[in-house]
């Protein structure tokens, strides 16, 4: 073959190559509102003409039930490498065009060798997920194509930051995947998980329940927490993913990339929140008050609304914020908040992100559905992630900090580095009304006027304990500081304290 | 939009907050032990005792198919069996009532 005529023939092999699974199944896509994969990761993922695409030569082998007349183009996934950012990311992207993007054992071996990319270069790892499933004719095959990438998943993780977009059906085995990595990402109408589908709930139970309902994006972004980000297009699940990507460095051993200092629009002043300790406020607004040109890219945005957990910069420097949320369940640890702050503190713990914990808690949630449910193991997971963590720990107590609830929330004890609190902070075992009715509870039984007595106790417990200065006379609080010195008494903090993590490498597993 | 506030107790100090749904669930107790329910539709396939039989905790009342699978489904208490309401082959739907127990005091 003449050199003129392999180029040839080259191009005439790769122009079919890159139309997938062909015109028709692209128009099917198209028509369920879908991007195609290589337009997810050409041009709503990666910066312009940086992909550079491996393995799409690649054929499965298979034979059993007619596969050997079958030609699946890439084997359903597109893998390779490009920049986000003008950073390097490693990338798969499964092709629901192809045979429905199922998993047989040439498309793992791709994913497989991607992700084995990414370990050895040490950069992020993005997977696009848009699969019907194992591919059922090459039975244990595929199966162990799971395992090896869930393996990977796992040896990966807090080596490198994994991200997951579910952009399709992703059911049964498949969502273990996702389900590994630090971020998954879900699109409204497109994103579906579940280990079992409505049919067979349907079957086995007899109850009647919607895709939508049972693992739409929604669903795994409110109810389940299985997704932290909900996105209502795939243009904008891209856009969350890039901007998550900047507050991160490539893998554990690299320091979080810093950017230019900028103030916030709406500096806090003095009085951010209200006086009654009893009145909620959104906590959103204080974060915003202190970083970085008050942007604020929150995790976990719909799920567990009591604990509010993201990024941040302060004076360009990535942190990773935990906060108590008084406007709901008046901002108590519950499981599901546990849960959320713990795995979010490990994931920054992983990659050197200084950790800022605002505290306004008045402690658990009561209640025997909590108890039963294990919050005493939930709610050891906070302790355990902030103990461990060796990345900077400040925290700013602005309110309540309530007893277990007050420890729990990064304090003195479980290794902060800086504890600050502001005048109106109280540090109690717990709230004066609860004190009273426990210290004089005998008192205020014989009192004349129970209710005026009870109500005197409360005060004297108010003013004897409801403020900063008994714990900052012990040295547990660092330093009392008003609400519009926050910013800056915080950048002194991060200018001195060492940034790195200086503990041993941890894994980020799913709690 | 912002969603009328509720209220939460807690330590006696009343917050006023908003209470999602789903985070406050009533405490439903135990499930009564004299009655005995199907925890998932399925298949009778064979009782193993009759009324008025003395029964002990853990000895299979009845098997029910559900799952591909044979589920012995046993007493908590020991007892009398009182009214068996199922027969061999009948389906039954998740929870419904099979067996009545009378409990030893």
């Amino acid at each position: 073959m003449s050199i003129k005529r392999s180029v040839y023939d080259f191009l005439t092999r790769l122009s079919v190559k890159l139309k997938g699974g062909g015109d028709k199944a692209i128009e099917k896509q198209k028509k369920k509102g879908k991007n195609t994969a290589r337009e997810r990761v050409e041009d709503l993922l990666l910066d312009e003409d940086t992909f550079l695409e491996i393995d799409l030569f690649v054929e499965h082998s298979v034979k059993d039930f007619g596969m050997d007349r079958k030609d699946l183009v890439g084997d359903g996934v597109i893998t390779g490498y490009g920049k986000v950012h003008n950073r390097p990311v490693a990338v798969f992207a499964q092709d629901f065009t192809v045979a429905g993007g199922s998993l047989g054992r040439a498309h793992s071996k791709k994913i497989v060798k991607v992700m084995d990319v990414a370990a050895k270069a040490g950069i992020p790892l993005i997977g696009i997920n848009d699969s019907g499933g194992a591919r059922i004719q090459e039975g244990v095959e595929s199966l162990c194509g799971y395992g090896e990438i869930f393996y990977r998943n796992t040896k990966l993780s807090g080596v490198v930051p994994q991200f997951s977009v579910i952009l399709g059906p992703c059911a049964g085995g498949a969502v273990y995947s996702p389900a590994l990595t630090d971020f998954v990402f879900v699109v409204d109408r497109i994103s579906h998980m579940f280990i079992t589908g409505p049919q067979v709930i349907k079957t086995v139970l007899g109850e009647d329940i919607t895709q939508e309902e049972l693992g739409g994006a929604m669903t795994q972004a409110s109810i389940t927490g299985n997704a932290q980000f909900y996105a209502k297009s795939e243009t904008e699940a891209f856009n969350t993913l890039k901007k998550l990507l900047s507050f991160l460095p490539a893998n554990s051993k690299e320091l979080p990339p810093v950017s230019k200092p900028i103030p916030p629009d709406h500096p806090l002043g003095d009085d951010v929140i209200p006086d009654n300790r009893r009145q909620a406020y959104c906590v959103k607004e204080i974060i915003r008050g202190i970083v970085d040109a008050s942007d604020f890219l929150e995790v976990h945005e719909y799920y567990a609304r009591n604990m509010v957990v993201g990024f941040a910069r302060l004076a360009g420097q990535p942190i990773g914020i935990i906060a108590n949320q008084p406007r709901i369940l008046a901002g108590v640890l519950d499981i599901n908040a546990s849960d959320k702050a713990a795995r979010f503190i490990r994931f920054c713990d992983c990659f050197n992100i200084p950790l800022l914990t605002l505290v306004d808690t008045p402690g658990y949630l009561p209640g025997a559905d909590q108890e039963h449910a294990g919050v005493i193991r939930h709610g050891a997971k906070i302790l355990y992630a902030y103990s461990e963590a060796t990345v900077p720990k400040m925290t700013v107590i602005m309110r309540k900090a309530y007893g277990g609830a007050y420890i729990a929330m990064c304090s003195k004890h479980l290794g902060a580095t800086f504890v600050a609190s502001w005048p109106c902070g109280e540090i109690a075992v717990m709230g004066p009304e609860g004190a009273a009715n426990i210290i004089f509870r005998r008192e205020i039984a014989a009192a004349e006027e129970p209710e005026a007595y009870r109500q005197e106790k409360i005060r004297e417990y108010e003013e004897k304990f409801a403020n900063p200065y008994v714990a900052a006379k012990k040295g547990y609080v660092d330093t009392i500081i008003r609400s519009s010195e926050t910013r800056n008494t915080l950048i002194k903090v991060l200018s001195m304290a060492k940034q790195s993590r200086t503990g041993h490498p941890h894994g980020n597993i799913p709690l | 939009m912002e969603k009328e506030l509720d209220k939460l107790i807690i330590d006696g100090t009343e917050y006023v907050t908003e209470v999602p749904e789903c985070s406050i669930k009533p405490y439903e107790g135990v499930s009564d032990p004299s009655e005995i329910r199907a925890f998932i539709p399925g298949t009778i396939v064979e009782i193993k005792v009759s009324e008025g039989d003395m029964i002990e905790p853990g000895v299979v009342l009845l098997l029910l198919d559900a799952m591909k699978m044979h589920n012995e489904i046993c007493s908590r208490e020991s007892g009398l069996i009182g009214k068996i309401h199922v027969s061999s082959g009948d389906s039954v739907q998740k929870n419904q009532l099979l067996v009545n127990i009378i409990i030893n005091k």
